[in-house]
């Protein structure tokens, strides 16, 4: 019985064997899956600097109050990282679009879209305040 | 000896198939572990996100400041501030992505300031618009709780100062010195007008005065114009914009020298 079971008994250890190897593959893997989406974090941060850069002179209201949806576009363009997606959504106080124009730098190839929800008020006499949908992603 | 030895290996040939399976999972593990450590250091470095969103926020009651004094000093109402600071707390109440996010403020009040607004366009050659709240931010999260009290100050303000000579014709040239600060910093007017008083009226200086500004594009102008009038002083009367459309004056009386 003993000497039967041997070679039964060999196949489990080696399938033992590289059940361990593989399941420290997968809490590997799961590290990296923890760390994108630490990167996922870092690019919402960068479309905020990004609004708030364009924000701190006052030339993102003033945009958006002139209706200059192409200087806008371009202005984005600039202060964004070379290979960022972006798509920007203006609304008023009540939620209304504001922008009759698509804002964006073309369509998003990437799985994975982040998201950057800004409040932009404007310098000009009359206030306005703007939310801003901001979609962010890295180009594929 | 050498039987027991043959024995041993027989029988544990699969345990130590096992011992080294584990030992390499554990270099695996430990590797991707301290690789995983050393990047998450750098990214926690990178990204201070509710530090972000703070500033951000900040951004924008300082844009509401700058928008309120724009519209006092332009002839608007001194409630303008508590009304536009109330319409962005409202808003930033209706935000959904952020958490709810809770805008408190109060417009200052002393001796320069009524509720939050100083207007100061004396003669005595210096000319304020200036608002300042003090505002404490809550943004209350799903895992984080942040709050935040800051005071902003917005103020225009400008400072002049001049004498004149009299010319062989009897025209008498104004020499003035013209310096605009945007919260103490040197700063670039948007546009200037200049008046001078002749019995008892603002008459507007143009060319026929031979005007002439010289700008040094460091918040300082020199600026020379020629009036005929009959008193021996010369009421003076700057009015600006700043490039944030603030406008501020100044009245000083020029004096031969």
């Amino acid at each position: 019985m003993k000497s039967k079971n041997k070679g039964q008994i060999r196949i489990i250890e080696a399938f033992l064997a590289v059940l361990i190897i593989f399941s420290s593959f997968a809490i590997s893997a799961n590290l990296t899956v923890t760390q994108k989406a630490t990167r996922h974090d870092d690019l919402a941060s960068v479309g905020l600097q990004a609004l708030v850069k364009l924000d701190s002179d006052g030339s993102l209201g003033k945009y958006v109050d002139d209706g200059n949806w192409t200087a806008l576009r371009d202005a984005l363009n600039i202060v964004l990282p070379a290979g960022v997606s972006f798509n920007l959504t203006v609304y008023d106080d009540q939620m209304h679009q504001v922008n009759t124009a698509a804002v964006s730098n073309g369509g998003f190839s990437s799985q994975q879209i982040v998201f950057v929800e800004y409040v932009c008020a404007s310098r000009g006499l009359v206030f306005r305040c703007y939310i801003m949908h901001l979609y962010l992603a890295v180009a594929a | 000896m050498k039987k027991f030895w043959r024995k041993f290996k027989a029988n544990s040939s699969g345990q130590l198939l096992i011992v080294a399976a584990l030992a390499i999972a554990i270099l695996i593990s430990s590797t991707t572990f301290y690789v995983y450590e050393l990047s998450k250091k750098t990214n926690s470095a990178d990204a201070p996100s509710i530090s972000d969103l703070v500033l951000a926020l900040k951004q924008s009651t300082i844009n509401a400041m700058i928008s309120s004094i724009a519209n006092v000093s332009n002839g608007g109402g001194k409630t303008m501030l508590t009304t536009n600071l109330n319409g962005l707390s409202q808003v930033l109440r209706s935000l959904y992505n952020i958490g709810i996010c809770h805008l408190a403020f109060t417009p200052l009040n002393d001796s320069n300031y009524d509720s939050g607004v100083w207007l100061s366009w004396n003669t005595s050659g210096m000319g304020v618009s200036s608002v300042h709240a003090n505002f404490t931010l809550n943004v209350y999260g799903v895992t984080t709780k942040v709050s935040a009290s800051y005071a902003i100050n917005v103020t225009t303000a400008i400072a002049i100062n001049g004498s004149y000579t009299t010319l062989e014709g009897g025209e008498k040239l104004v020499n003035l010195t013209f310096n605009m600060y945007n919260e103490g910093e040197p700063a670039l007017a948007k546009n200037m007008t200049l008046l001078y008083e002749n019995l008892g009226n603002w008459t507007l200086v143009d060319a026929s005065n031979n005007l002439c500004i010289v700008d040094y594009g460091n918040g300082t102008c020199l600026i020379s114009f020629e009036v005929n009038i009959p008193s021996d002083f010369v009421q003076v009367s700057v009015h600006v914009h700043d490039l944030r459309d603030i406008f501020v004056q100044a009245n000083t009386t020029c004096y031969e020298t």
